[in-house]
């Protein structure tokens, strides 16, 4: 009887030690990083519950084996058989009932919690999210301009409805806690309430090919007066982007080209833009061309035909008209 | 080396080789009359590469000569039942065996090798992560024409499938030495066909290996399209080694079911067979049936990629979630696989060492189908944020969290085996003990994943890596090892060195805590799942390169441990008898076993682990029986 | 009746059944040309597969095994038995999974298939299965003839379906576009669920026709008595095993939902 009074003991402390410790590493009472959205509450409420049972089963399991250890150790040289005790139904069936019923309650209060995240508020405010190798672009439909920064106005809550151009991405703020994978060929939901201004990162959570380590995107909240200013600085940028290099901007934007061609001579995926114009490009093949506007072209067409040396054919092609190639060239021929 | 070049290893390396050129041989040649020009694209297309892979895997077994027996049935002529090996000492490892034993062991070193190249990859990329930015595996760096980043997926994602692929050829290993040994059979029921699903293994691990040298892949182990439909030529050798792999895996449960079902020895009713043997029997029933699964879903996107067929194509009107429905219906059971084995070496070594009857024999047998049963109702909770259905997501969180419970009834049985026990701990009880706690504290970190919420934030971070290195190593890892330890004085007459055990052990297991409650933890902070490269603002640049130095730590205990292996069996102490003074049949007869097992066939007419009562044992030998017929 | 020991009433056997095939199939042809009802089909093709199971392929014999002698050929028999029931648990599970496939892809409808041909063929194998019965039912009273015979129907009526599937249904099937690489934008992977399908059924067909020249090579040969030739029983289970395969990839490609061009 006395070691089982022992045991209980240290089991208790154990337990309190350990919960003590996850907290202490700021880890108990919420999951990292800060909370900033409202559905961050019932996750990080129900990650609260179970590092409480999770500190306990842990004890209740690793105490009566270490105490065993140290008590009931064979001796030196000692050769004795342990006492002959075969089982205990009853003992048996605590074991079985009693985790069912913290499992119910688990199930229960996980049903709960999701509920609570995927609350929906009918005026929410909607935003078109298209993800893509590498990159993701944000479409304000009330507004009509496309972002590659996301900015919500906070305690708002706003539904992205998302899809992906290529391959299986996945929407992840760490702060807002909640993920949604972006599927090819659906539109799937991403639904948040941002309840704490600053900067965060979209991290693309779904491996989706060698840059996906990089695929992220500024996502900032703000209150709902930047917001309003913000729109229409937007709206104004939109409008002077009317020139053929501004279309070719947006339509850079809009298709994710920018996700592996860089502005600014930095090395991506694919071949930087800066002074690619009218420059020698060497091809895979050891010849050589002119970057004019058919080779231009032809690249965006049917990028596979010609391949620039040291990249890999891994460019798909893009079915844009020959207006829109025109913007895109006037575009590339802005970058000196 | 003379005897390694007429090795039927040798042969079927070989003959892999001459039958990965003669199938690309044949598309090569089809090319000109489907009026494709033959000589416009280097000789290995992809067509040309998954045919020739295909044909080396054949070629390989016939090379090897594990179907000759097969091939003269089907002309009619009788081979005898059992053949005894003409191979001695090490060549007979290398050799097509048919006994139970030595295939077995077989599968155990194929399995150490697979763990020593896996491991290997993971010490490369640990390395590049140790800190943020790239460091070695940077985008101008290029080999197999893959740049450092694609080389990065590439090897974590056949870090993680030639593990798995470790860890069925492990738990194959010791389930095939010890069943049939604790059934009291001869062999196992088929013993060709025993033969040639660990044959069947090897040209599976060198398909894998080539998908590294043909330009890689990028999609994690998990090889989800569309990404996988797009990726180099090396997904194809990827998916073809699997699903050989899988091959090997579902023949291999098939013998098992079929053995404990018909050669069990007098008396060996339900209730008296030796734990291990409810543990072998649980896990082939998952590997027999769903493994087909996975096989299909990578034999469909091989299609898809060859003839453009949509299954999974969303422009074709296919469904790429389709694929992760098929994929875990086969994966997640799959876990169940890897650690059930292992659990039942837990179950069947704790009452050796602590001199006290296994609590709950019963509960503990029937917790291991329980487990196999309610994981194949659980698999799309890999799929929280796959875009599935929504309402899906609350019955599989309920299901999941049903799993529980048969885990459970282990946990507290074990504990209760062990209390008031008279404990001992040499190294198999060591590795035993830690296993114990390492699994707990991988179980513990499932039911946060299980319920949806939690997951939305957990989902595809270093937390889900931390939680699937604990279960996998408390659930096979250590028990894998114990196992060695233990059964290595039968195998060979001679036991493993004492003092470097403990090292291995002492080395290992603190070093393993530091890993994946490091991965947990840095998981908490925002590290993502398969990414080369990570922000230096999460702050968690400490946290990782410690991880490396564990990770580290973890390979220089294993190469104690190999060193250990090899040499102790040549080098090792003699050891005869009962060694851990079992109750267990095959150590009621001296080591190592002689070809055909027991001399004289055993009755069972005690329990298993009644230890502290001074029965008649478990078993009593008795005279053969004449035999009725024949 | 399944245990009888006389071979005229085990053959009459193999004929009540086959009518009762017959008659279930022409219905289920019927009913799904004239109204839709996926859950009839569904019943009718679970009863078909009940009937094979009993009495084509002898499913109860696995209760049978003579536990007196592990060393007897009869007790291995029985080892050999469980051994192949297992296997075609485990190849059952593909074909669960094609037709899983099939129904998150297609949902309620078809590809658009030539119904002549598709009820041609699955008389076909239907029919070959009861020669397979007759031949092993031959054998098993020690008629070794008789067991070539009817293995040879079997064979080119295997054969038959084989070429009726891969020659002829496919290349109808390209031309009504399904193959335009497989998956056609406008009507979904309906090509590529279709080939499949019928091709990964017709590879087992064909490893069936492998299996059962094998067997009629050796019982040419002798090797086989009526108490020794489990081969003979195995390739029997193996072919009606994928003939009761095709008794749920009938209707799943031909029957159920409509036809989309
Ligand atoms: C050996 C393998 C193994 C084992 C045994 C388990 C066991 C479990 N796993 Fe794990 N899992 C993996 C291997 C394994 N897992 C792998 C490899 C992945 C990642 C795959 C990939 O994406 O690459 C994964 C991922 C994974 C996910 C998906 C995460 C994601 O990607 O979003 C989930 C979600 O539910 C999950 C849950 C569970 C649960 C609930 C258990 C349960 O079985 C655990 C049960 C055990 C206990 C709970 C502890 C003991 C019990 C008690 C002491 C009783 C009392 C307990 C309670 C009342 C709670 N696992
Ligand atoms: C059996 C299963 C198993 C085992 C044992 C391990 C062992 C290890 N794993 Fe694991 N790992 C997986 C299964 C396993 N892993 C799986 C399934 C994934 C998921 C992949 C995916 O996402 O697709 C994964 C992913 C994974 C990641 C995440 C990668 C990412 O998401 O980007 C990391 C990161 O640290 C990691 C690290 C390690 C380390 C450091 C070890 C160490 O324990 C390794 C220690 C080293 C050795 C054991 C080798 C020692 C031997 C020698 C050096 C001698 C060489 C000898 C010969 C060649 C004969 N692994
Ligand atoms: C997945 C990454 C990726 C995306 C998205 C992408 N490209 Fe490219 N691109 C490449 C790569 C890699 C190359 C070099 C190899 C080649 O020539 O195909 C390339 C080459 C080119 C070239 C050839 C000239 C050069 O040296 O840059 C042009 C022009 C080009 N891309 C334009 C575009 C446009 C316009 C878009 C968007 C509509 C786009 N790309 C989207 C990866 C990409
Ligand atoms: Cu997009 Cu990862
Ligand atoms: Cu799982």
């Amino acid at each position: 009887m006395a070691h089982f009074v022992i045991v209980g003991i240290l089991v208790i402390v154990m337990t309190v030690l350990t919960y003590l410790g996850l907290d202490a590493a700021g880890l108990a009472k919420q999951m990292h990083p800060v909370a900033a959205s409202a559905q961050a509450a019932p996750i990080d409420q129900l990650w609260h519950w179970e590092i409480i049972v999770i500190s306990f089963l842990l004890s209740l399991i690793v105490v009566p084996m270490i105490y065993s250890l140290v008590v009931f150790r064979q001796k030196k040289g000692e050769m004795k058989d342990g006492e002959h005790f075969e089982g205990n139904t009853n003992l048996e069936i605590a074991w079985t009932v009693v985790p069912l019923i913290t499992v119910v309650i688990f199930a229960y209060l996980g049903a709960y919690s999701l509920g609570e995240v995927r609350r929906v508020d009918p005026n929410a405010m909607v935003v078109n999210v298209k993800a893509q190798q590498f990159s993701w672009t944000f479409e304000y439909p009330e507004y009509g301009f496309i972002t590659t920064e996301l900015y919500l106005p906070v305690d708002r809550q706003v539904v992205l409805k998302m899809e992906a151009v290529d391959v299986i991405h996945s929407f992840w703020v760490p702060e807002f806690r909640v993920k949604q994978d972006v599927v090819p060929g659906r539109i799937t939901e991403y639904r948040i309430t941002p309840s704490l201004e600053g900067s965060y990162k979209v991290r693309c959570a779904e491996l989706c090919g060698t840059s996906h380590a990089y695929m992220e995107a500024p996502v900032v909240i703000v209150s709902s007066e930047d917001y309003a200013d913000w729109t229409v600085a937007q709206i104004k940028i939109a409008e002077e982007s009317k020139t053929p290099d501004g279309q070719g901007k947006l339509l850079a934007t809009k298709n994710g080209c920018i996700g592996c061609h860089s502005a600014d001579g930095s090395a991506m995926t694919g071949p930087t833009w800066f002074g690619l114009y009218g420059s020698d490009v060497k091809l895979a093949d050891g010849s050589t061309v002119v970057a004019d506007d058919a080779f231009i072209a032809e690249s965006i067409l049917e990028p596979t035909v010609k391949i620039v040396e040291g990249f890999p054919p891994v460019m798909p092609p893009y079915a844009l008209s020959d207006e829109e190639i025109s913007y895109l060239i006037a575009y590339i021929k802005t970058l000196k | 080396m003379k005897g390694f070049f007429s090795s039927a290893l040798a042969r079927g390396l070989f003959w892999q080789l001459i039958g990965t050129l003669v199938g690309a041989g044949i598309v090569t040649g089809i090319r000109p009359l489907m009026g494709l020009n033959a000589l416009d694209t280097f000789f290995f297309t992809e067509p040309a590469w998954v045919l020739g892979g295909f044909f080396g895997a054949l070629f390989f077994l016939g090379g090897s000569g594990v179907v000759s027996d097969w091939y003269k049935w089907a002309r009619g002529i009788d081979t005898p039942e059992h053949h005894e090996d003409h191979h001695t000492g090490a060549a007979k490892y290398i050799n097509v065996s048919l006994d139970h034993k030595v295939i077995g062991i077989q599968y155990t070193i194929t399995a150490l090798v697979l763990i020593g190249i896996g491991g290997l990859f993971a010490l490369i990329f640990r390395t590049e992560l140790a800190s943020s930015q790239l460091q070695f595996l940077t985008t101008d760096m290029k080999l197999f024409n893959q740049n450092g980043p694609q080389l990065y997926n590439t090897l974590m994602s056949l870090h993680g499938m030639i593990m798995i692929v470790s860890i069925l050829l492990g738990t194959a290993g010791f389930i095939n030495y010890v069943v049939p040994l604790l059934l009291g059979a001869q062999d196992m029921a088929f013993p060709r066909l025993n033969a040639f699903s660990f044959w069947i293994a090897v040209p599976a691990a060198v398909l894998l290996l080539m998908s590294l040298f043909l330009g890689g892949f990028d999609t994690g182990w998990t090889g989800y399209p569309p990404l996988s439909a797009r990726a180099p030529v090396g997904m194809q050798m990827f998916f073809l080694g699997v699903f050989v792999a899988g091959w090997s895996s579902i023949l291999g449960s098939l013998n098992v079911i079929v053995t404990v079902l018909r050669m069990r020895a007098k008396g060996m009713t339900a209730w008296r067979l030796p734990i291990l043997v409810w543990a072998a029997l649980a896990t082939a029933l998952i590997a027999l049936t769903a493994t087909q699964l996975i096989g299909l879903s990578f034999q469909l996107v091989m299609f898809q990629r060859l003839f453009g067929m949509g299954f999974f194509d969303p422009a074709k009107g296919g469904n790429p979630v389709l694929f992760q429905h098929l994929f875990w219906f086969y994966s997640h059971p799959a876990v169940y696989v890897f650690i059930l084995p292992g659990l039942g070496v837990i179950s069947e070594l704790l009452p050796v060492f602590v001199r006290k009857p296994l609590f709950g024999y019963r509960w503990i047998a029937m917790s291991s189908l329980g487990i196999a049963l309610v994981g194949f109702v659980v698999w799309a909770h890999h799929m929280y944020t796959s875009g599935m259905n929504e309402y899906l997501r609350l019955p599989f969180m309920y299901s999941t969290l049903l799993v529980a419970i048969p885990t459970g009834v282990k946990f507290f049985s074990w504990v209760a085996t062990i209390w008031k026990g008279k404990i001992s701990t040499p190294t198999p009880m060591l590795f035993v003990l830690g296993g114990i706690v390492v699994f707990l504290l991988g179980g513990l970190s499932g039911p946060p994943n299980a319920t949806v919420s939690t997951d939305l934030q957990l989902q595809d971070t270093y937390w889900i890596v931390g939680h699937f290195h604990d279960t996998i190593f408390g659930g096979f890892v250590f028990p894998f090892f114990a196992a060695i330890y233990y059964w290595f004085p039968k195998a060979t007459g001679r036991r493993m060195n004492e003092t470097l055990g403990k090292i291995h052990f002492w080395l290992m297991t603190p070093s393993f805590f530091v890993l994946s409650l490091g991965m947990m933890y840095v998981g908490l902070l925002g590290m993502r799942r398969r990414i080369v490269d990570y922000d230096p603002a999460l702050g968690i640049d400490n946290a990782h390169f410690i991880l490396t130095i564990a990770a580290f730590l973890i390979a220089l205990s294993v190469i104690i441990f190999l060193y250990n292996f090899f040499n102790s069996i040549k080098n090792g102490e003699k050891a005869e008898g009962n060694l851990w003074n079992s109750r267990s049949p095959e150590w009621q007869v001296p080591s190592p076993m002689p070809a055909h097992n027991y001399e004289q066939p055993f009755e069972v007419v005690g329990e298993p682990y009644d230890y502290g009562l001074n029965d008649g044992g478990f078993v009593k030998f008795v005279e053969p029986a004449k035999s009725k017929k024949h | 009746m399944a245990h009888s020991q006389n071979k005229s009433s085990d053959l009459g056997q193999g004929v009540v059944i086959f009518v009762y095939l017959t008659v279930l199939t022409i219905l289920e042809y019927f009913v799904a040309v004239s109204f839709n009802a996926t859950s009839l089909l569904i019943v009718v093709a679970v009863i078909k597969a009940a009937l094979v199971m009993y009495y084509y392929m002898h499913i109860y014999k696995l209760n049978e095994t003579d536990e007196s002698d592990e060393n007897s050929y009869e007790y291995k028999t029985g080892t050999n038995r469980i051994g192949l029931w297992l296997f075609l648990l485990s190849d059952a599970f593909v074909f669960a999974g094609l037709l899983v496939m099939r129904s998150n892809l297609l949902g309620l409808t078809r590809p658009h298939l030539n119904q002549v041909l598709g009820l041609g063929v699955t008389a076909v194998l239907l029919i070959s299965s009861f020669f397979m019965n007759r031949g092993e039912t031959a054998m098993k009273h020690g008629d070794i003839k008789g067991f070539m015979n009817n293995t040879i129907i079997t064979f080119v009526l295997g054969l038959g379906f084989l070429l009726g599937v891969v020659l002829v249904e496919w290349r109808l099937a390209a031309h009504e576009g399904l193959v335009a690489s497989f998956g056609n934008p406008t009507v979904g992977p309906l090509g590529g669920v279709f080939y499949m399908m019928t091709g990964m059924h017709a590879f087992h067909v064909f490893t069936g026709l492998i299996f059962l020249g094998v067997v009629w090579n050796n019982a040419r040969k002798g090797v086989y008595t009526a108490e020794k030739h489990y081969p003979v029983e195995a390739a029997a289970v193996y072919w009606h095993f994928v003939d009761l395969v095709w008794i749920f990839f009938y209707p799943a490609l031909y029957l159920i939902g409509t036809a989309v061009q």
